[in-house]
């Protein structure tokens, strides 16, 4: 691969990568990185191997029709965010959602994707998938702002590698930590994409609160009156919210992509049409509860006489 | 494969389809999950049967996360990921303490990936130099600015209106101290005469000795305009003597027919021409315009 280097001041120790006499295109399969790698055998030789791990992750993004504008906006901001990632057109309908969406990402020759599902102009689906066999993870989204909202005022270089920090309740089961390996190959710009820009100056926040995956963006801003270029106040260092913000609340795990058997169903998910339902159901009863309130008054007053009032007549002409 | 259907009520018809086709030890993992329901079932009452059946894979997850996760021996600098430790719990319903939860997060990893940049010596931050394409454009930029911007002279504006007002209350009460004060200093200076007439009267009106007080209303100085009203204008002129009234033409005529009012009516301007017409003011007529009122009153018909 001709290395096209534009920013040279980044260029690090690392041995470059020499076409051992590979005679094949790899495949472009998660077995694909192994066999170069020879990870067995790797960790007992020295780092410093000719065979180099090389991400070559794409991720296709897409979304169905008849989506929202916020929800529209929400995905061209992440197709800024990501520049690893291929935009693609617009999906038809759920019939064979499955098969339709693999098919397209092998065309594509991308070896992950971003779904954005959007049902009843309301409520916003994401898939994270992999590819070729791998896991895929349905989320509903929330609390969506984008980057367009003026309140977030924080900029940064489009393309430069972010920083993704996740809190610790990451590890804390089976599930979490495959999101997170997830999140980490598709959110995580290559090292040394075409696109990408050198110097990191965003952060990526992933944090789990009460069972959701909340996102943040913000950028890392500096006072420019520091001469040092390297050391620079560190201490002054302030982040600014970029956007976009959303909040994820994983559905289902799936071992195929797109498919396959369950490995995972959140027990606390609750579908929004559920709750919509539930709660036009609360209001449908009032006039029944009214009704119901007047019998029984009527059935308490009927029960218990009042006693005869003797100051009734006093006004009466 | 095939459509996955949302509602929960066909979760059940879906368990059992599944059930069949994988192999998923279901009961040690579902008495887990059911656990932590009983829980959450007291505060969301939404939670119902479904729930207990949630399916939970460990090995098959445990699998897949062997399969698609990168070789060991990966470099930092591909993954970039930090992990925080989060001390204390956050509540989601507080947003002020969720975000700041968040910032600390990014604050701290921030800080750690600082250290190791600077360890393997390569740049971290932007320098201030540096000009490419941003994620947002200049023109969004401009508004955001204009916004902050807005913002700031709003609360300006807000507090110079503020102050204005406390300070318009203060000169009021100076201003009705001040007022208290001269009639206060009037009536004593009227009791003080009268004392005086008093005083002579009782002693018969005998001495021609100068044992008058001195009052301090005679030596002609309230005749005298204040100092601090500025020369030029008269106390009634409300724009402080700034406006122009059609140049210099007028304003001989009006000055000299001002001063002989002055004169005559003295101390307090239009105010205090409560004096009538007396003998030699009758024909008096200094402050008449020269035969223009003849003029005038044909015209104005």
């Amino acid at each position: 691969m001709g290395k096209k280097r534009k920013h040279s001041e980044t260029q690090t120790a690392e041995p470059r990568k020499k076409d051992e006499g590979a005679p094949e295109r790899p495949k472009r399969t998660l077995m694909g990185w192994k066999d170069k790698d020879e990870v067995n055998q790797q960790t007992e030789s020295s780092p410093d191997s000719p065979q180099v791990f090389r991400n070559k992750e794409k991720v296709m993004v897409t979304c169905s029709r008849r989506i929202n504008y916020r929800y529209r906006h929400l995905m061209l901001n992440m197709v800024s965010l990501l520049p690893h990632c291929k935009k693609d057109n617009k999906v038809e309908s759920r019939s064979s959602k499955g098969a339709t969406l693999n098919e397209l990402i092998e065309l594509r020759g991308c070896s992950s994707a971003l779904f954005f599902e959007c049902r009843k102009h309301q409520d916003l689906y994401m898939w994270m998938a992999r590819c070729p066999n791998g896991p895929s993870v349905k989320f509903l989204v929330n609390a969506v702002h984008t980057m367009e909202e003026l309140k977030l005022t924080g900029n940064h270089l489009k393309g430069s590698r972010p920083l993704l920090t996740f809190s610790s309740n990451f590890e804390k089961d089976a599930h979490w930590k495959l999101l997170k390996e997830m999140i980490i190959q598709i959110f995580g710009t290559p090292k040394e994409h075409r696109k990408s820009k050198p110097y990191h100056d965003h952060v990526f926040v992933f944090s789990i609160v009460d069972d959701h995956i909340w996102f943040r963006n913000y950028q890392k801003s500096v006072p420019h009156n520091e001469s040092d270029k390297m050391v620079r106040g560190l201490d002054k260092m302030t982040l600014v919210e970029v956007g976009p913000r959303f909040c994820l609340n994983p559905i289902k795990i799936f071992a195929g992509s797109f498919g396959g058997p369950t490995l995972y169903e959140n027990p606390f998910y609750v579908s929004p049409n559920q709750i919509r339902a539930l709660e036009k159901r609360k209001k449908a009863g009032k006039y029944a509860k009214k009704v119901k309130a007047k019998t029984r008054r009527k059935m308490h007053e009927q029960s218990n006489p009042l006693e005869p009032d003797e100051f009734a007549d006093m006004w009466r002409e | 494969m095939g459509p996955r259907s949302k509602d929960l009520s066909l979760l059940q018809v879906e368990n059992n389809v599944e059930d069949d086709a994988d192999d998923v030890i279901d009961d040690p993992s579902e008495e887990e999950e059911s656990e932590s329901e009983s829980e959450s079932e007291q505060e969301d009452v939404k939670l119902m049967e479904p729930s207990k059946t949630a399916i939970y894979n460990r090995e098959g997850l445990v699998e897949r996360l062997e399969d698609i996760s990168w070789p060991e021996n990966v470099d930092w600098m591909h993954k970039l990921s930090l992990d925080i430790d989060q001390e204390k719990e956050v509540d989601v319903n507080d947003d002020l303490a969720r975000e700041l939860a968040f910032y600390t997060q990014a604050l701290e990893g921030t800080r750690l990936a600082f250290e190791k940049f600077e360890s393997m010596g390569l740049p971290f931050l932007r320098p201030p130099d540096y000009y490419a394409e941003m994620v947002k454009t200049d023109a969004h930029m401009q508004k955001v600015k204009g916004k902050l911007l807005a913002q700031k002279r709003q609360i300006e504006e807000a507090e110079e209106r503020r102050k204005s007002r406390e300070a318009k209350r203060i000169a009021k009460e100076v201003q009705a101290e001040k007022l208290k004060e001269r009639a206060k200093q009037k009536k004593q200076e009227i009791e003080e005469v009268k004392k005086w007439r008093k005083q002579r009267q009782q002693s018969g009106f005998k001495d021609g000795k100068d044992s008058m007080p001195d009052f301090g209303f005679e030596d002609g100085k309230s005749f005298e305009r204040s100092s601090k009203k500025r020369p030029g204008v008269s106390p009634w002129d409300r724009s402080g003597g700034k406006a122009k009234q059609g140049g210099g033409k007028g304003n001989d005529k009006n000055k000299k027919n001002r001063d002989f009012r002055d004169s005559k009516f003295g101390f307090g301007g239009k105010k205090g021409m409560k004096k009538q017409n007396t003998a030699e003011t009758t024909n008096d007529f200094r402050a008449f315009n020269k035969g223009g009122a003849a003029g005038n009153k044909k015209r104005k018909r």
